[in-house]
């Protein structure tokens, strides 16, 4: 029983091998680089990061921008998720389609034209006040919202990919057995549905949550210098301020951050799965 | 068994795109009857079933339970429980907590749902599963758990779709008798869905047979296998010697003349001269010797089959009729495959069947 279980580890050397020399190497350099200072080893640096309030409230503006955005995707893909796995024959290669080909557009495109859409005079904008919610025409551009919307856009196909895997091997009579026992729509789905396609959804929180925390390019787009999170401010630190103490301190805490949130997760979906 | 209307699904009609799946199906039920729906895959059994589970929407017709219209309704609020095919046990709950999960569905307090639920896993010989994940069971086990929950909300009919379609032969028998014991002690109204005759005669009062779309005979078991109404019903249902012919003239006392390639043989049935006809005879009528019927074949031997009890000899006549004869009890002497045996069957034993 041990002998098989040890060979198939073998098949996982050359991505560990790529790991270790692309990925686990420079993150020891940047993390000792961090911690041993000319006076010696230390934690100084973050006890100065995490003293000052701009730099908590650059980590406020990580943790919030990604939460909303994990919350916009989970609330727009879970739906989206389930009509997926439903839908049969050509409606669900189109779906399919529509969710996977934007993967294949560059972020950077994607955020210059989510500029033109959340601008003054953009798409968004006119359909709120041609609708009546806006009195006015606003800018979304620049604004926290805006980084909210297009960030989710970018990301929303790592939600429902994962919730959709999920809910295309849940019977379709186990609803069935359910509404027969008695239980409403809203009871089977709490009861059944919820509950059956939860390791999707913890999935998809972890992409989309750890994704957005450290997203660059669509925040610096959308939001501009006076906004920092963690990433836009590690970038900064070192391509304009040459200061590598900073930025190894920003990116040390969004490493913790992210590795936090990928072992919470983790962890609670193996409980899930076990007590189901 | 007082009225006869307890379930009382009229001209259900159903059809997939261009397929016409349900004809205008009549069925009536007592309470408290087990019936059977039996017939071959896409005679519409299942879909007949899912409309009165409302499961599926029927095109036309009306489905009343227990003097109530049901079929607008949704499937949560019928009170008809069903069992399938494949028991649909939810995968993240317990033995106990699958049972518990209608009762919940329907607000019972937790004080009243514990003791249904050992109840109803008593009944069925799995209390000491009960806080194990459905996922490990077998197939006998899930199965009984499948029929406990859907009958620890006390529906007011229970419908099973192949309940045993996924077990080995063995323990399908063993299973059919506990399930029948069963549904007779709790007073159960049930219908089931399935292609095996031995299952539908073991396990109803009545037999609906089915075939593309409509039931062709409603019926007790003994009815549907000594008079079966028409040749479908005949094929499905038991075995039989099929002969071909035309009828010439009434014979005596509601019996007709038929021209066959075996001569002419009498049968018992009303056609008109002329009109080609199928004759037809069980295989345990027919008795070899050839002294006691008025009809006579001599075919020679092709195979015999002992059963144990049983024993089938397959005959077959010079231009290639298969005949198939069924004696229980010790085997007459000289038969062996090459002999060529004189049998016979009686008038009154013969079915009639439009050709």
């Amino acid at each position: 029983m041990q002998q098989p279980q040890f060979r198939i580890w073998w098949l996982a050397v050359p991505a560990l091998g790529y790991l270790l020399i692309a990925y686990a190497a420079p993150l020891v350099y940047l993390l000792m680089r961090s911690v041993i200072r000319p006076e010696g080893v230390s934690l100084q640096l973050f006890s100065a990061f995490l003293s000052d309030d701009y730099n908590l409230r650059v980590i406020g503006n990580t943790l919030r921008i990604a939460l909303l955005v994990t919350l916009l995707c989970l609330a727009i893909g879970y739906p989206v998720a389930l009509a997926l796995a439903r839908a049969r024959g050509i409606a669900q290669v189109l779906l399919l389609t529509a969710i996977i080909l934007p993967l294949s557009i560059g972020v950077v495109v994607k955020a210059f034209a989510w500029q033109i859409v959340l601008r003054r005079d953009g798409a968004i904008a006119k359909f709120l006040v041609a609708t009546g919610i806006w009195d006015e025409p606003k800018r979304l551009l620049f604004t926290e919202p805006g980084l909210v919307i297009g960030a989710a856009n970018v990301f929303l196909p790592f939600m429902i990919l994962p919730i959709y895997s999920v809910v295309r091997q849940i019977d379709p009579r186990l609803s069935e057995a359910g509404a027969t026992l008695g239980a409403s729509p809203l009871h089977r789905f709490r009861k059944i549905i919820l509950p059956l396609t939860m390791p999707g959804l913890i999935t998809g929180i972890a992409f989309v949550f750890s994704m957005s925390l450290s997203m660059f390019v669509i925040p610096s787009l959308l939001m501009g210098d006076r906004f920092q999170t963690l990433a836009t401010l590690t970038g900064r630190s070192f391509l304009l301020m040459r200061n590598e103490a900073l930025g190894s301190a920003t990116a040390v805490v969004l490493l913790v951050l992210a590795v936090s949130v990928v072992v919470g997760s983790t962890w609670v979906s193996r409980r899930l799965m076990r007590g189901g | 068994m007082s009225d006869p209307a307890f379930l009382d699904v009229r001209s259900a009609e159903k059809r997939f795109d261009a397929a016409r799946v349900l004809n205008g199906v009549d069925l009536a039920v007592a309470q408290g009857e087990l019936v059977s729906l039996l017939g071959p895959s896409g005679c519409g059994k299942t879909t007949l079933l899912r409309i009165i589970a409302g499961l599926t929407s029927a095109d036309a017709g009306s489905v009343r339970l227990d003097g109530e219209d049901i079929g607008r309704k949704p499937p949560h609020r019928r009170d008809v429980g069903v069992v399938f095919q494949s028991y649909a046990l939810f995968p993240h709950l317990t033995v106990a907590e699958n049972l518990a999960f209608g009762l919940k569905a329907k607000g019972a307090p937790a004080t009243e749902i514990a003791p249904i639920v050992s109840r109803f896993l008593e009944l069925v010989h799995m209390a000491p599963f009960a806080d194990r994940s459905v996922k490990g069971l077998s197939g006998g086990q899930q199965q009984r758990v499948a029929v406990a929950r859907a009958l620890a909300v006390k529906p007011k009919l229970l419908l099973l779709d192949e309940p045993f379609s996924a077990l080995d032969r063995k323990l399908r028998e063993t299973m059919q008798i506990e399930l029948r014991r069963l549904l007779r002690e709790l007073g159960t109204t049930a219908i089931f869905v399935t292609h095996d005759q031995d299952e539908a005669l073991i396990l109803s009062d009545r037999i609906a047979v089915m075939n593309a779309g409509r039931i062709e005979q409603l019926d007790r078991p003994e009815t549907i296998y000594n008079r079966p109404a028409t040749a479908f019903a005949l094929e499905f249902v038991g075995l039989s010697t099929r002969i071909r012919g035309t009828v010439t003239s009434y014979g005596p006392e509601g019996a007709v003349s038929i021209d066959t390639r075996f001569g002419t043989l009498s049968a018992r049935g009303r056609f008109e001269p002329g009109s080609a006809v199928i004759v037809a005879v069980r295989p345990e009528r027919i008795s070899i010797g050839g002294s006691s019927g008025e009809n006579r074949i001599a075919p020679t031997i092709t195979d015999i089959v002992f059963q144990g009890a049983r024993a089938q000899i397959h005959f077959e006549t010079t231009d290639g009729l298969p005949i198939l004869v069924e004696m229980s009890g010790a085997l007459p002497g000289g038969l062996e495959p090459g002999a060529a045996v004189p049998l016979s069957f009686a008038t009154a034993d013969t079915m009639v069947y439009p050709a």
